[in-house]
């Protein structure tokens, strides 16, 4: 008996071992962002990782070359939370998750989409700190996260993206004080109300995070 | 309480007075032989087991029964495997001198009734593979003699009975796979004789009783697959005799105890898939006896302190899934002592490079190091573990290359390397293992040609090869392995034409050669392949038309030859009618789509796009309710849309642009409550967008563009909530723009241009908050002032207006539009002074508004003395080239300076951005975007870097480099 088991357990083995037939890594990406929310209006029915690529998935636009440029799923009614798999999308462009129910830290591997344009996250439940990864997206100009549950300060890393244009984190839990060099220097104070934030950074007087 | 009693043995006495009066007439008056018979009227005996039980006969020769040897008593039936069902009677307790009770693999139902608590001298009782139900009865405590309890395998429920510690000469107890709950009772501490306990496949919860260390006696105890929880008693260790102890598959937490350890008989430790974690304790390295030790699938950490070395007998040691670290430790085994067979350590967070002293384990045949983080090359000294059929080591970070004395290992069965970062070329040797059956190298860096000697390997089924760098042609012979189920070569650099033998792996079920450069045409030997079900041909540089005789392939189910030269007619793939998924996108197949296509009633997914396909779609296709992917762009189709395809009711993706379809857009497509992409765009279609597409609630995308759509845009377009894209550009549309349009709330794309719409835009635009691509009104007959409500659209990069009779002044708020990074409202009778900000915008944006001034246009005061808008651009020039004139010479170096280091800052431009877009990216959006030499034309603007200017102007005030900037502005843009 003892041994009919153990024989079960490596077959099991074996078997989980198949043709890599549906190989493909921003599928495979997009298919752990599903597995890690809830769906109930089956926004995502339509994300079949059997198929050789995502391109015709709904709410995932492709470029020429298969690769996932645009993911729309504003207004979906998701929830859950996102995964490190999502930094793996290199040529994401667009990523619109705005006004669902999603929830947890933003993965610091968002950092890693290094052609994204546009990060709309806004109106969600996200928690905790905007990652500091987030001043490697050198090509991103519109940066929305207001609406969430956002703390501690605004990294100043973020000064460094020189093509950003809008930054909003209105409506969050953020602290500490605004940065004014680079592309925040043009920002409006609307994209900072609702928060715990201490007004324009004074540099050399307070630290950057004073109040946090 | 007397009375009771007296009444209780006169209902006893009358009882026994009947039983003997009614058999009084046999041969057989006892009472047992009438109890045995009310017995057999309980069940049911479809096969005449108790045939022969029969009044006539006396019962000691009934069949089943041994009998005392007086013939006086039962002592024992056994009535296992007769096929038997019904119930067992109650009036068995008769039987009072019965010991052995056997009715085992039957089908009875029913309780185990209460009254066998009075068969006091019963010493087995086996009713193990029934389908009983209910609770054990308390009674069997009563069973002072009992020593096998076998009732497992039932459906009995509740709580295992606490009288069960009554039962002290009890050596089996077996009550697996049944459906009892709560706890195991401690009384079981009771049990000094138990020698076997079988609890398995239970839903029995709580504590393992910490009395379970009086069980002296114990040699096997499973209690796998239960709810058990909480630690492992440390008293276990005193259980001497225990050779088998299952506890898989439980809640059991905490860490082993290290008493383990003192169970020296040991041979057989599971506790797998529990939530153990800690340290494996070194002191189970203690356990001499142990064959096999799995402690799979639980949360245990640090490194591997267990040594085969020590543990002699160990024939298996399973330890994947868990979150073990460092290396296999040195010394694991010894040379010529070790008997391990199966080593697995998957799925754990073990590093480090492959162990060499596993080398040492020489009776291996099973290695398993996948999922882990090993690295290094993997060694040459591999093939000493002669005996390996199976080697594991996909998922983890090995390099270098495969050792050309893999060949050596003739008992390989599987080579499972995948997902490494294997280098190099696969040696030739792997031509000696006769009994390879499975090689998956896949996501791997291999290079060089597939070696011919690979052929030699005439086990192989199964051979995968996906994503290497492999080159070369595709082995000649290739045939000799017939008994190859998946040829898997997809994603690599694989180049010539297909060997003709490869029709002779005539097993061939998954053939997948995508994503190769490999050439020629598709040899006819492929009319062997009778079995194949998914071939898929994608991305390589095949040509010509197909074999006419791969019309004998008739299990095709999914074929992909997308993305080649394919030519001629499609008929010969449509010899199967199990297709579920045929692609054949971007080649040059010509002639009529076949009706024949439509015998597979179960495609879902057809794609016929960018091919030369001409003539009608067939009117049978409404037949293909499954079909859910219907992709024929691109083509050269003519005629109308087969109104049979509104049975279709599946289709999710719709796409008929780009032919010569004509004919009306037909109402019926409001049925396909599917529907999520809707594009008929750049066809012939002509009449109204029927209203009832409104009924399409789930929508995303709608293009009709560049047909001769007319009439007004349905009322019901608000209906269309999911909307995401809605595009009817440059059709022939009039009326008015729908208020409705406010109800299409998730709308990010809307273009509307070039059609014959009227009226003033509604304000209700502003509240499609979400645009973001585009809004593109331009080219129509729109009138009336610009809503100042568009300055809600946040989050729109784009607006076009031009080319309509708009008035008015330019609203304020447009100023809000922070994101906007094209804005065209040229060609308008706009008028008035532009907003300040919109300074950033090139000229060409406002254009053609008489009445409009401001910068970038001519200032007001300008435009108000002047009629002429060309003289007043010559008299800015002239005033600024007086203003240089009269300036010092240091200031004009000093401007000329900036000028350039401002110049040059503005070649890189944003003009990156906004690759996003759709799939098939239109022509003249190409020059709009990503082309950083951005040429002007006439009807768009120029691509700006306005994401930077408002800022630089800020942080260098300069007043000397605002006039500079106009004037390079100016010189600039010959325009004027």
């Amino acid at each position: 008996m003892a041994h009919l088991y153990l024989l079960s357990i490596f077959l099991s083995l074996l078997l989980s071992i198949s043709p890599s037939l549906s190989s493909n890594s921003e599928g495979n990406a997009l298919h752990a962002l599903r597995s890690r929310l809830s769906d109930p209006t089956n926004a995502l029915q339509s994300w079949d990782p059997a198929l050789v690529n995502p391109c015709t998935w709904f709410h995932v636009v492709c470029d020429s070359n298969n690769h996932v440029t645009r993911l729309d799923l504003g207004n979906s009614n998701i929830s859950g939370t996102l995964g490190p798999e999502l930094g793996q999308l290199k040529h994401l462009k667009y990523l619109e998750l705005y006004r669902n129910d999603i929830g947890g830290k933003i993965p610091k591997e968002l950092g890693n989409l290094k052609n994204l344009v546009s990060m709309d996250m806004y109106g969600n439940r996200f928690e905790g700190e905007i990652p500091k990864s987030f001043a490697k997206l050198k090509s991103l100009i519109f940066l929305r996260l207001n609406n969430n549950k956002l703390s501690g300060s605004i990294p100043r890393e973020l000064t460094t993206l020189k093509e950003l244009k809008v930054f909003d984190v209105s409506n969050n839990d953020l602290c500490g004080t605004i940065p004014v060099d680079g592309p925040f220097a043009s920002f409006p104070m609307e994209s900072f109300v609702n928060n715990r934030l201490n007004g324009p950074e004074l540099k050399g007087l307070v630290p950057y995070d004073f109040g946090c | 309480m007397g009375s009771t009693d007296q009444m209780c043995n006169l209902v006893l006495f009358l009882a026994i007075l009947h039983s003997v009066l009614a058999v009084s007439l046999d041969d057989d008056n006892s009472a047992e032989s009438y109890s045995l018979l009310r017995f057999k009227s309980g069940l049911v005996d479809p096969v005449g087991a108790l045939d022969n039980w029969s009044p006539r006969a006396h019962m000691c020769s009934w069949n089943g029964l041994t009998c005392s040897p007086n013939q006086t008593h039962v002592l024992g039936i056994n009535l296992s495997s007769s096929e038997l069902s019904g119930s067992i009677s109650h009036e068995l307790w008769h039987l009072t001198s019965l010991e052995i009770l056997d009715l085992s693999s039957n089908s009875l139902v029913g309780s185990i009734p209460s009254e066998l608590g009075k068969l006091q001298n019963l010493q087995m009782l086996l009713l193990y593979g029934n389908s009983l139900s209910g609770k054990i009865p308390e009674e069997i405590g009563l069973l002072k003699n009992l020593q096998v309890l076998r009732i497992g395998d039932n459906l009995l429920s509740g709580e295992i009975t606490p009288s069960i510690g009554n039962l002290t000469q009890l050596r089996v107890l077996g009550l697996a796979y049944c459906q009892f709950n709560g706890s195991i009772p401690s009384g079981i501490g009771n049990l000094k004789h138990l020698v076997f306990l079988d609890l398995q496949n239970n839903s029995l919860d709580g504590h393992i009783p910490e009395e379970i260390h009086g069980c002296e006696e114990l040699q096997n105890l499973a209690a796998s697959n239960n709810k058990l929880e909480g630690d492992i008693p440390a008293s276990m260790g005193v259980l001497r005799s225990l050779q088998i102890l299952n506890l898989a598959n439980n809640s059991l937490s905490g860490s082993i105890p290290v008493e383990l350890g003192q169970i020296s008989n040991l041979k057989y430790l599971s506790l797998l898939g529990n939530r153990l974690s800690g340290q494996i304790p070194s002191q189970l390295n203690q356990l001499v006896q142990l064959e096999t030790l799995d402690l799979s699938v639980n949360n245990f950490s640090g490194a591997i302190s267990l040594f085969n070395a020590q543990m002699k007998n160990l024939r298996t040691l399973v330890l994947s899934g868990n979150d073990l670290t460092g290396n296999i430790p040195s010394n694991f085994c010894l040379s010529n002592s070790s008997k391990l067979q199966q080593l697995f350590l998957a799925r754990n967070s073990l590093s480090g490079k492959f162990q060499l002293d596993l080398l040492n384990c020489r009776s291996l045949q099973q290695l398993d190091l996948s999922d882990n983080n090993f690295e290094g090359g993997l060694p040459s000294g591999l093939e000493k573990l002669e005996h390996l059929t199976d080697l594991q080591l996909n998922n983890n970070s090995f390099s270098g290359n495969l050792p050309s004395e893999i060949g050596n290992m003739s008992n390989l069965e599987s080579l499972i390397l995948f997902d490494n970062m294997i280098t190099g070329r696969l040696p030739p040797e792997i031509g000696k293992l006769q009994r390879l059956s499975t090689i998956y190298l896949y996501d791997n860096q291999m290079s060089g040609g597939i070696p011919r000697e690979l052929t030699n390997c005439t086990s192989l089924t199964k051979i995968d090869f996906f994503g290497n760098h492999f080159t070369g042609s595709i082995p000649a012979t290739i045939g000799k392995l017939k008994n190859l189920n998946v040829l898997q070569l997809r994603q690599n650099d694989l180049s010539g034409p297909i060997p003709p033998s490869l029709g002779y792996c005539k097993r061939l079920q998954i053939m997948a050669l995508a994503d190769n450069k490999i050439s020629g045409t598709l040899p006819a030997t492929f009319r062997f392949l009778t079995e194949l079900n998914k071939i898929t041909l994608y991305n390589n540089s095949f040509e010509g038309p197909l074999p006419a005789s791969l019309f004998l392939l008739k299990n095709l189910n999914i074929i992909n030859f997308s993305h080649n030269r394919f030519s001629g007619s499609i008929s010969p793939l449509l010899g199967s009618n199990s297709l579920t998924a045929l692609d054949l996108t971007n080649n040059s197949f010509s002639g009529p789509i076949p009706s024949a296509l439509t015998q597979s009633r179960n495609l879902s997914r057809l794609r016929l796009a960018h091919n030369h396909l001409s003539g009608e779609i067939p009117s049978e296709f409404g037949s293909l309710t499954k079909l859910n992917f219907f992709d024929l762009s691109f083509n050269n189709l003519t005629g109308e849309v087969p109104p049979q395809l509104s049975n279709c009711k599946k289709i999710q993706h719709f796409l008929l642009n780009n032919n010569q379809l004509t004919g009306t857009m037909p109402p019926w497509l409001g049925r396909l409550e599917e529907l999520g992409e809707l594009d008929f765009s750049f066809n012939e279609f002509h009449g109204n967008i029927p209203a009832e597409l409104g009924n399409c609630s789930g929508l995303l995308k709608l293009s009709l563009q560049s047909n001769k759509l007319s009439g007004n845009i349905p009322q019901e377009i608000g209906n269309l909530t999911s909307l995401n894209v809605l595009n009817l550009q440059r059709n022939n549309l009039s009326g008015l723009i729908p208020s409705t349009i406010q109800e299409c709330k998730k709308i990010f794309e809307l273009r509307l241009s070039e059609n014959f719409l009227t009226g003033s835009i509604p304000p209700e635009l502003g509240k499609l908050t979400e645009l973001q691509v585009i809004l593109d009104l331009s080219e129509n007959s729109l009138s009336g002032e610009i809503p100042s409500s568009l300055g809600n659209l946040m989050k729109l990069e784009r607006l076009n207006l031009s080319l309509n009779h708009l008035q008015g002044e330019v609203p304020f708020s447009l100023t809000k539009l922070t994101s906007l990074d094209m804005l065209n409202l040229s060609n308008n009778d706009l008028q008035g002074q532009l907003p300040s900000t919109f300074s950033r915008f090139p000229l060409s944006s406002f254009l053609g508004n008489d009445k409009l001034c401001g910068p970038p246009l001519v200032s007001c005061l300008e435009s108000a003395g002047q009629d002429n808008k060309g003289l007043s651009n010559t008299a800015v020039v002239g005033i600024i080239v007086a203003i240089v004139f009269t300036s010092t010479l240091i200031c004009l170096v000093m401007l000329y300076m900036i000028v350039r280091i401002w110049y040059n800052w503005r070649k890189v431009s944003i003009s990156s951005m906004g690759g996003g877009g759709t799939e098939q990216r239109r022509e003249e959006e190409k020059w709009e975007y990503g082309n950083k030499e951005k040429r002007r034309n006439g009807e768009y603007w120029k691509v700006n870097s306005m994401a930077s200017v408002p800022s630089q102007d800020k942080q260098n005030p300069s007043t000397c480099i605002f006039h500079f900037k106009m004037d390079a502005e100016i010189t600039g843009n010959t325009l004027v």
